[in-house]
C-alpha cells in the first residue's frame, strides 16, 4: 500500500512564499481574494524572551481519519487508496460542513465570481475549473499520478518540503517520521494528519 | 358561534390578509436578492470567513428547525398523551411544524454555496455524515407530519391520528437528536464534543416550539376577537415554564461538565467571561432575557389572566433562543483551537486569536427569509383551512 505524506522542515523554511506561488499557478487558486491551497504563516510563538518568529507553511493535512470526509453529506469529499483526500467538484453543494469540521482551516470556497475572475487571471482556455464549490490542497494528485512531486515540494527554495510514501521504509519521509523528529499538528484531535513538521525550537530571533 | 376560519374572506379582513402577504413578500424579495448576490460572489462578501464558517443565517435556520420539531410537541401531548386541551391545538401545531421547518430549511438551502445542487444532496448520501442523516429526517418529518395532519383533519382518517401521531413524536425526537448531534460530532471546535447537545436541543426545541405556538395562537385569537380561557392559558404557560426551566438546567449542566475537564477551561472562560461579546449574549440574551425574565413573568400573580404577558414571555423565549443559537454556533467557532497547547501564539492566519465576526446586512436579509417563508405559508394555510383552536368547556380535563 501507499500512504502519501509530507514533512515540512521549519528550520529551512525561509518564508519566501514560492510554494504559494507555485501552487497557485498549478492549481489556479483564487489568489485575488487571498485564498490559497497552501499558505505560509508569519507566526510568533512563545512568551517574553522565549518568543520566536516562525514561518509556518500550512495546507490540507490529508488526515487518515479526515473529519471533513465524515461530515460531507453528499460524499463529495473522498479519500483515495493512497491516502490523498480529494473533493469531487460535481458532488459538492457548498454546504461548508467540511470547512466547519476541518481543524486546519484548509478549505475555502470557490464562487461563480471566482470562476469568472479565474478566466481573466489564468486564461480563458487554461482555466481547468468550471464549477464553484469547496476547494483545498490535493497534494497535486494529478502530478503525483504521473510520478511527479507536488508543485510546492518541487519549487521549495530551501528544500523544506519533503513528499513521500509512509509505507515505504526506504522513503526519507517515512524514515523522518519514524524517527520521531517530525510531528503532526493537533494530533490530540485524533484526525491522524499526514503532514508532519520538524520543529525549530532551538532557533531564536 | 364564532366563525373558526380566522382568515377567511368572510372575516372581512381581506385587505389585512393581502397586506400581510405583501409584507412577507417584500422580505422574501430582499432575501432572494441577498441570496443571488452571495451565490455569485461567494460568502467572502458576508461577515463569514474560513474561521466563522456558519454565521447569522445558520443561527436563524437552526433555531427554526429546532422550533419546528418542538412546536409539534403540542400535538403530541394531545394525540400521544391524550390531553384534551392540546388535542384542539393539534392541527395548528402540525401546520406550524411544517411551515417553520420549511422556513428553516429555506435559509439553509439559500445559504449553500451551490443551492442548485440540492438535488445532489437528495440523491447521494454519505451515511457516516450526520448532515446526510438530517436530510433524511427532514424529508421524513415533512411526510410523517403531513400525514399526521391529514389524519387530524379528515374524519375518515381520524382513527389513525393516534398511531401516526406517535410515529411523528418519535420522529421529531430523532430529528432534534440529529440536529443537536451536528454540534456534538464536530472535533474541530473546542466548545462542541459533548453528548449533551442532543438531549439539550430536544429540551430547547420544547421551549422554542411552544413559544412560537403561543405567539401564533395569540395572534389568531386577537384576529378573531377570541379570549383564551384562563384555565387553558394557565396550563400552557406552566408547560412553557417547565420547558424554559429545563433549558436553563441543561445549559448549566453543559457548562458545569465542561468546567470539570481541564482542557475546556479556556473555552468556558471565553464563552462565559472574557470572550468578546459572547458572554454578554449568553448571560443577557440566553439566560436573563430568554430564561429568567420569562419565568418571572409566567409565575407573576395574575399571569394566567393576561395573554399579553404570556405573549411577551413567549417572545422573550424566542429572542433568548436566537441568543442561544448565536452563542452555540458563532461563539464556539470564534474560539481558536490550540495548535500548540501550552504556548502563546499569534499568526497571520488567525491561529491562537479570537476569530472576528460581524454579521453583514446581506446575512440579515438572508436570515430573515426563513421567518418570512414560515409567515407566508402559515398565513395562507390558516386562511384556507380551519386551524384556529376552539376550546370547549367540557374538554378542559
Amino acid at each position: 500500500m501507499t500512504r502519501y505524506a509530507m514533512v515540512i522542515d521549519l528550520n529551512t523554511c525561509v518564508g519566501c512564499n514560492a510554494c504559494m506561488a507555485a501552487c497557485a499557478m498549478e492549481n489556479q487558486t483564487p489568489v485575488w481574494k487571498n485564498k490559497w491551497r497552501t499558505y505560509v504563516h508569519d507566526k510568533e510563538i512563545g512568551m517574553a524572551e522565549q518568543v520566536r518568529r516562525r514561518f509556518f507553511p500550512r495546507l490540507c493535512n490529508h488526515c487518515s481519519n479526515p473529519p471533513c470526509m465524515t461530515v460531507c453529506p453528499t460524499g463529495a469529499t473522498y479519500q483515495r487508496a493512497d491516502g490523498i483526500v480529494m473533493i469531487d467538484p460535481e458532488r459538492c453543494m457548498g454546504c461548508r460542513a467540511c470547512a466547519m469540521a476541518c481543524p486546519y482551516d484548509a478549505r475555502y470556497e470557490v464562487s461563480y465570481h471566482d470562476i469568472k475572475e479565474g478566466r481573466a487571471f489564468y486564461g480563458e482556455e487554461e482555466l481547468q475549473r468550471d464549477s464553484p464549490g469547496m476547494d483545498k490542497c490535493s497534494f497535486c494528485a494529478h502530478r503525483v499520478d504521473k510520478g511527479l512531486k507536488p508543485a510546492c515540494v518541487e519549487t521549495c527554495v530551501g528544500s523544506a518540503r519533503l513528499f513521500g510514501d509512509l509505507d515505504d521504509p526506504n522513503d526519507p519521509v517515512a524514515q523522518v517520521v519514524a524517527s520521531g523528529a517530525a510531528q503532526p499538528l493537533m494530533a490530540y484531535l485524533g484526525t491522524r494528519p499526514n503532514v508532519y513538521y520538524i520543529n525549530d525550537m532551538k532557533r531564536r530571533g | 358561534m364564532t366563525d373558526v376560519t380566522c382568515f377567511s374572506a368572510d372575516c372581512n379582513k381581506s385587505k389585512l390578509f393581502w397586506g400581510l402577504l405583501a409584507l412577507g413578500g417584500l422580505v422574501m424579495l430582499s432575501t432572494l436578492s441577498a441570496y443571488f448576490y452571495i451565490e455569485h460572489h461567494g460568502h467572502i462578501v458576508t461577515g463569514m470567513n474560513n474561521q466563522i464558517v456558519w454565521g447569522l443565517p445558520h443561527v436563524f435556520a437552526v433555531f427554526l428547525i429546532v422550533a419546528a420539531s418542538g412546536v409539534l410537541n403540542v400535538a403530541s401531548i394531545g394525540s400521544v398523551f391524550g390531553k384534551k386541551i392540546y388535542k384542539t391545538r393539534s392541527p395548528l401545531s402540525g401546520l406550524l411544524a411544517l411551515t417553520i421547518l420549511a422556513g428553516g430549511l429555506a435559509v439553509l438551502v439559500l445559504d449553500l454555496g451551490r443551492s442548485d445542487r440540492i438535488i445532489v444532496a437528495m440523491t447521494h448520501y454519505n451515511f457516516k455524515s450526520i448532515f446526510a442523516l438530517n436530510m433524511i429526517f427532514y424529508t421524513g418529518f415533512f411526510a410523517i407530519v403531513g400525514l399526521y395532519l391529514l389524519t387530524l383533519m379528515d374524519r375518515k382518517l381520524k382513527p389513525w391520528s393516534h398511531p401516526v401521531g406517535f410515529l411523528a413524536f418519535l420522529w421529531r425526537l430523532a430529528l432534534t437528536t440529529a440536529t443537536g448531534s451536528i454540534f456534538g460530532f464536530l472535533v474541530a471546535r473546542a466548545g462542541y464534543n459533548s453528548a449533551l447537545y442532543a438531549p439539550m436541543f430536544i429540551i430547547y426545541s420544547f421551549a422554542y416550539g411552544l413559544a412560537c405556538f403561543l405567539v401564533v395562537q395569540t395572534a389568531m385569537y386577537k384576529w378573531n376577537n377570541i379570549q383564551i380561557d384562563e384555565y387553558v392559558l394557565g396550563r400552557i404557560k406552566n408547560l412553557l415554564a417547565v420547558f424554559v426551566a429545563a433549558s436553563l438546567y441543561f445549559t448549566a449542566v453543559l457548562h458545569l461538565t465542561n468546567m470539570y475537564f481541564a482542557k475546556q477551561w479556556d473555552f468556558e472562560r471565553f464563552i462565559l467571561v472574557e470572550g468578546d461579546t459572547y458572554p454578554m449574549i449568553f448571560w443577557l440574551g440566553q439566560v436573563i432575557v430568554g430564561g429568567i425574565i420569562p419565568l418571572l413573568m409566567i409565575f407573576s400573580p395574575g399571569a394566567a389572566k393576561s395573554p399579553a404577558r404570556i405573549l411577551i414571555a413567549a417572545l422573550l423565549v424566542i429572542v433568548g433562543g436566537h441568543a442561544q443559537m448565536y452563542v452555540t454556533i458563532v461563539g464556539v467557532q470564534a474560539f481558536p483551537l490550540a495548535i500548540f497547547p501550552g504556548y502563546a501564539e499569534t499568526s497571520s492566519f488567525f491561529d491562537g486569536v479570537v476569530h472576528p465576526y460581524s454579521p453583514s446586512t446581506l446575512e440579515v436579509m438572508l436570515a430573515l427569509g426563513g421567518m418570512a417563508t414560515t409567515f407566508l405559508l402559515t398565513t395562507v394555510a390558516v386562511r384556507i383551512l380551519k386551524f384556529l383552536p376552539i376550546d370547549k368547556l367540557d374538554q378542559k380535563h
